[in-house]
């Protein structure tokens, strides 16, 4: 038993940096070789689907690109996927970003989906307004005169131009919101100064880091569902039967969250070793 | 593959490990990557906010090409600007649907005065802009979190008791159970930053219970940032691993094997100035 105890209290006092090397090869291998986990949606993630799914055809769908490149693993596959979901089922799609990175991730989805995998034609099936500054005023500018925020979209052509845009002048004409967002501005503002006040419906997919922030709003009903981080993601790539990156990615997730429950059961068991030690001398 | 693909992909290669690199220990390559951020960052942010914002949308609204004239004080100032910066201020005023409100003069003042922060003499000017700004933030915010987090969570929450369709227990959907857990949650929570009496007694125990819960919300909160960690993990590596590839002159292996030779013989001639990673940094 000393043997042991001893053991677990060289492995605590382990140098950081091989932990570091464990979690690298630990998350290396299930990407060279996926084992092919189960994927079962949760509860939130089946509403969201169950809410754009029960959106009438040709419905005016807003969608918010709130991230960057920095979380691209996480609300990218999301994005897709909301897309893909949208499109297949015939909505008209509108984006908007809060984030100006957000604009090259919101054209790297839309080039992806719209053009090369459904054949949607812009300003027709599809605008993108693009980035404008000022976080929650560009909301409130949004819930009250779109046309005054928005009179080009992002390719410089103005929005009176665009078929798509006729009857389109505030949230309010949208029949659902999609926030994809990776922190401030993003989901709360669009809960706060678009969907409460208007009562148009809303879903949101976020970081994990989120999740805790925003959950409030969805047990609330204040929200329709989340996607939780990539989990959240991959759950919506399997309910809509189109498996991406966020799959591929999910055993490497749950083997990698295995092994930091372990390393943190060690150094929870070093560290008592350690004090029942001590006290002892 | 492009050459500016490839450039692009050896690029990426090379900031990616370079900052992966700070978790042996402080170095240069993680240092060129982390300035290197930060100063791509500034300018990108300073440009976007500059063409989606500033010129359409103020510039746009001051001198819009829709009420033009050349003979007027107000275009000849334009035309002025137009010389020095034609990109800006285009021939025959900015068309981006806008007509002309000189009102925007006043957030273009308020603008200026927030840039004349940079002059020492004169910095004061600053807080015009920034009392402005702060006032306008604290009356939106006030709205949206009286609305939706105060009001909007208490009607979403609160319970019948007497409702006879409303269940004792469920994990998902909205329960008596959940109920008392939310509202024994909340007070106690709340009472726990109570500061104005002596946690003893009574207001000891409860508080104490708040604690159990704020824990538990910390717990979870860990679990997924951990989780959300992982997934921007597992994010590199993908590109990573994509990069090492042919098509890409196998950009990962030479980068990764560089910064290796190189890393490994500053720690074997011991002239590495570098300190370990820091003990929080995990």
């Amino acid at each position: 038993m000393e043997g042991f105890k001893n053991l677990i209290l060289k492995i605590g006092r382990v140098d950081r940096r091989w932990i570091f090397l464990v979690l690298a090869i630990v998350v290396l291998i299930p990407i060279f070789t996926p084992i092919g986990m189960p994927i079962r949606a949760t509860v939130t993630t089946k509403v969201v689907y169950d809410t754009i799914e029960n959106l009438p055809p040709n419905s005016k769908v807003l969608v918010s690109i709130e991230y960057s490149p920095s979380t691209k693993p996480e609300n990218h596959p999301m994005t897709i996927s909301i897309l893909r979901h949208l499109f297949r089922n015939d909505h008209k799609v509108f984006v908007t970003c809060l984030w100006p990175d957000g604009q090259f991730m919101a054209q790297d989805a839309l080039k992806q989906v719209a053009e090369e995998e459904f054949g949607k034609v812009y300003g027709e099936d599809y605008v993108f307004l693009g980035f404008r500054p000022g976080n929650e005023a560009v909301v409130k500018g949004i819930v009250s005169n779109i046309r005054k925020l928005y009179t080009v979209d992002v390719y410089q052509t103005k929005v009176d131009e665009i078929p798509l845009m006729e009857g389109i002048n505030k949230f309010s004409d949208f029949a659902f919101l999609f926030s994809s967002s990776a922190g401030y501005p993003g989901t709360i503002e669009w809960v706060q100064y678009a969907a409460d006040p208007t009562g148009v419906p809303m879903s949101t997919g976020v970081t994990s880091i989120q999740v805790n922030e925003v959950m409030p709003y969805v047990q609330s009903g204040q929200m329709k569902g989340v996607l939780a981080g990539m989990p959240g993601a991959a759950e919506y790539e399997a309910l809509i039967g189109q498996k991406g990156s966020a799959t591929s990615g999910m055993d490497a997730q749950s083997i990698a969250h295995l092994v930091i429950v372990l390393f943190i059961i060690l150094g929870n068991a070093a560290f008592f070793i350690e004090r029942k030690r001590s006290r002892k001398y | 593959m492009s050459s500016t693909a490839i450039l692009g992909a050896w690029i990426a290669v090379f900031l990616t490990l370079g900052i992966f690199s700070y978790l042996y220990k402080d170095n240069p390559f993680y240092k060129t990557a982390e300035h290197l951020f930060v100063g791509v960052s500034a300018g990108y942010w300073t440009s976007i906010f500059f063409w989606t914002q500033i010129q359409p949308n103020l510039f746009g609204r001051l001198w819009p090409s829709s009420e033009f004239s050349a003979d007027t004080i107000w275009y000849k100032i334009y035309n002025g600007l137009s010389f020095f910066s034609s990109s800006v201020f285009p021939e025959g005023g900015i068309d981006k649907g806008h007509d002309m409100h000189l009102i925007y003069l006043l957030p273009f003042a308020l603008g200026v005065m927030m840039l004349l922060s940079l002059i020492p003499k004169i910095n004061w000017f600053a807080r015009w802009g920034i009392a402005y700004t702060v006032g306008m933030a604290a009356g939106l915010r006030a709205y949206g979190y009286l609305n939706s987090n105060v009001i909007g969570q208490i009607k979403g929450t609160a319970a019948s008791f007497t409702d006879p369709n409303l269940p004792f227990f469920s994990l998902t959907s909205p329960s008596i159970f959940n109920s008392i857990v939310i509202l024994v949650g909340t007070i106690t929570g709340l009472l726990y930053f109570y500061f104005s009496k002596e946690h003893k007694g009574v207001l000891g125990k409860v508080s104490k219970v708040g604690i159990y819960f704020l824990m538990i919300s910390f717990g979870a909160s860990f679990g997924f940032a951990v989780m959300g960690r992982i997934s921007l993990l597992i994010g590199r590596f993908v590109d990573l691993i994509k990069y090492s590839g042919s098509e890409y002159l196998n950009a990962t292996v030479w980068v990764l094997v560089i910064m290796i030779i190189i890393l490994g013989y500053d720690a074997f001639k011991g002239s590495g100035k570098g300190t370990p990673v820091s003990e929080d940094a995990v």
